[in-house]
């Protein structure tokens, strides 16, 4: 374990997470374990309240794990910190910030000067397409257009890691598309590490190099599925999302995976 | 012209003008009713609406004696900024700092829990002891007034920031300082202007109680000096001015909240 740990981008060693509700304690994570590669795309489905979002918080330094530890290169992750960013289910812009101002929050804690910053800006504006609103406030901003402002925040930053907790879960389809095919192209153009969650399989599938499905609370890992290592789906992002999603092959891994959620959320009575 | 006209015409059809208008309208109506009218309330009572603003259109024009009307408006409105001025400069930073700093919160809190139920009114006999009855003591009651609910509701404010806006902040590199000055000070500014708002109106009733007791000039030593000399107009115009002044102080707080929390939903 200690030189995957090293080796690793990010590790979580038998973690768990307990959450206090009502005096009751639940167990959200049992005993997960996890390593991460540098530049890998992992993505994480499973059915509501599994403890996904736990899981990826505690690789963001947001939540304390009640046993176990995560690591990034090795090292201890105890805190936030601005090398594993966050793109959050419910936007979280600051309503008193402009667009522009929002995006650049993060580069004045990394010493940029602002010429710099006023570039890194304009480009990631131009990169979600919404020239003409750098002045405006988010409560201007239709759910689509302040996801692809978090979004813009999180890049702009540049952090090793991206953890994305279901970033177009808001989105009407059509700009969900536009925003994974854009995300794909951007993993190929600036490899980053990206922890991905998702209720949606076919997200899972099109954006993810290895897919891990979750069980029903408590957490854990029911299986992996690793679609580049095995090349399940060949060329996939060098295609277009509604290219990808009607192959034979995405279609038979996406029955595969919809059965094991399906199994998890009967066997549990979730429903 | 036309434009003008228009305008005016739809602001009165949208703020329902014409319905306060008439309410006032009747109130005068009622008022002139009961006194000169029907004569159900003797002058010396409670004279007629005309005899109040008499009283008022004369003071304002000849200002003569103890009844200057000009110097206890001077009077009332210095004490009271200087009043809430301080209040706030005091309570705003400590409301941020407490909020913030659980420390502070432990260290500060049973003082201030204490102190917060105890009507302004009551530090009356102190504050003159203190600071003798000139300015000193009308600014203390007003400013102890003013402090509790902006203090009240500043810690209040900070404490209840979305925890989301602070993790977001956190993972974007901002440090402990950063946030407390970037997200949780702009976040709690709504609820640090509504305990202004507060705090002024519970400051008014400070000043006029401060005066009240012990002052020889100010809205309510005007409003006293009626009582004293029977002259109920010369109470009924110190009340009305008081009314005024206020409904000014609040509307110029409402602006400014508008002004500076508009990243609000309407």
């Amino acid at each position: 374990m200690t030189n995957e740990r090293r080796s690793a981008k990010l590790t979580a060693e038998n973690v768990s997470v307990r959450y206090e509700k009502d005096d009751k304690s639940f167990l959200a994570v049992d005993d997960v374990s996890l390593a991460i590669q540098e530049g890998e795309f992992v993505v994480i489905v499973g059915p509501s309240g599994c403890g996904k979002t736990t899981f990826m918080n505690i690789f963001a330094g947001l939540v304390r794990a009640a046993s176990g530890k995560v690591y990034m290169d090795g090292e201890e992750i105890t805190g936030p910190s601005a090398e594993r960013g966050v793109v959050f289910q419910q936007f979280a812009l600051f309503p008193w910030k402009t667009v522009a101002e929002n995006i650049e929050f993060g580069l004045k804690y990394r010493g940029i000067p602002k010429a710099q910053r006023d570039e890194t800006v304009r480009k990631y504006i131009q990169l979600i397409k919404l020239e003409g609103f750098e002045r405006s406030y988010p409560h201007e901003l239709s759910g689509g257009m302040k996801q692809r402002v978090a979004i813009a925040r999180v890049y702009a930053n540049r952090p090793q890691v991206l953890l994305m907790d279901e970033p177009f879960g808001a989105l009407d389809a059509q700009t969900r598309t536009i925003m994974q095919e854009d995300l794909s192209g951007m993993f190929l153009t600036e490899k980053r590490t990206v922890l991905f969650i998702t209720h949606s399989v076919d997200e899972a599938i099109y954006l993810g190099d290895r897919v891990i499905i979750m069980t029903a609370r408590p957490g854990k890992i029911k299986k992996i599925i690793q679609i580049t290592r095995d090349n399940l789906i060949p060329d996939r992002r060098q295609m277009r999302y509604d290219d990808v999603v009607n192959r034979k092959e995405f279609l038979d891994l996406k029955a595969d995976i919809w059965g094991l959620i399906k199994a998890e959320i009967l066997e549990k009575h979730i429903l | 012209m036309a434009r003008f006209l228009q305008r005016l015409g739809e602001r009165i059809y949208q703020e329902k003008i014409v319905l306060s208008i008439s309410s006032v309208l009747g109130f005068l109506f009622l008022w002139l009713l009961v006194t000169d009218v029907l004569g159900l309330m003797p002058a010396i009572v409670l004279p007629s609406p005309e005899k109040v603003f008499f009283t008022l259109y004369e003071k304002i024009l000849v200002p003569a004696g103890e009844e200057k009307l000009f110097g206890h408006v001077l009077a009332s409105l210095v004490r009271i900024l200087v009043g809430v001025g301080i209040a706030l400069a005091l309570a705003i930073p400590l409301g941020v700092l407490m909020g913030w700093y659980e420390d502070l919160d432990a260290l500060a809190s049973p003082i201030i829990e204490v102190l917060r139920p105890i009507p302004p009114i009551a530090w009356i006999p102190l504050a003159i002891l203190w600071f003798g009855i000139g300015l000193g003591s009308k600014v203390f009651i007003i400013a102890i007034g003013v402090f509790f609910p902006t203090l009240i509701n500043t810690y209040i404010g900070v404490k209840f920031v979305d925890p989301l806006l602070i993790r977001a902040a956190q993972t974007l590199g901002a440090g402990d300082r950063n946030i407390l000055w970037e997200v949780v000070v702009p976040a709690s500014v709504p609820l640090i202007v509504a305990g202004v708002r507060i705090g002024v109106g519970l400051g008014m009733m400070c000043l006029v109680a401060a005066e009240l007791v012990a002052a020889s000039s100010g809205l309510g030593y005007l409003i006293m000096l009626g009582g004293d000399d029977l002259k109920p107009e010369l109470s009924i115009t110190g009340m009305i001015l008081i009314g005024v002044l206020g409904l000014i102080a609040d509307r110029m707080i409402l602006r400014f909240e508008r002004k500076v929390v508009y990243w609000k939903k309407e």
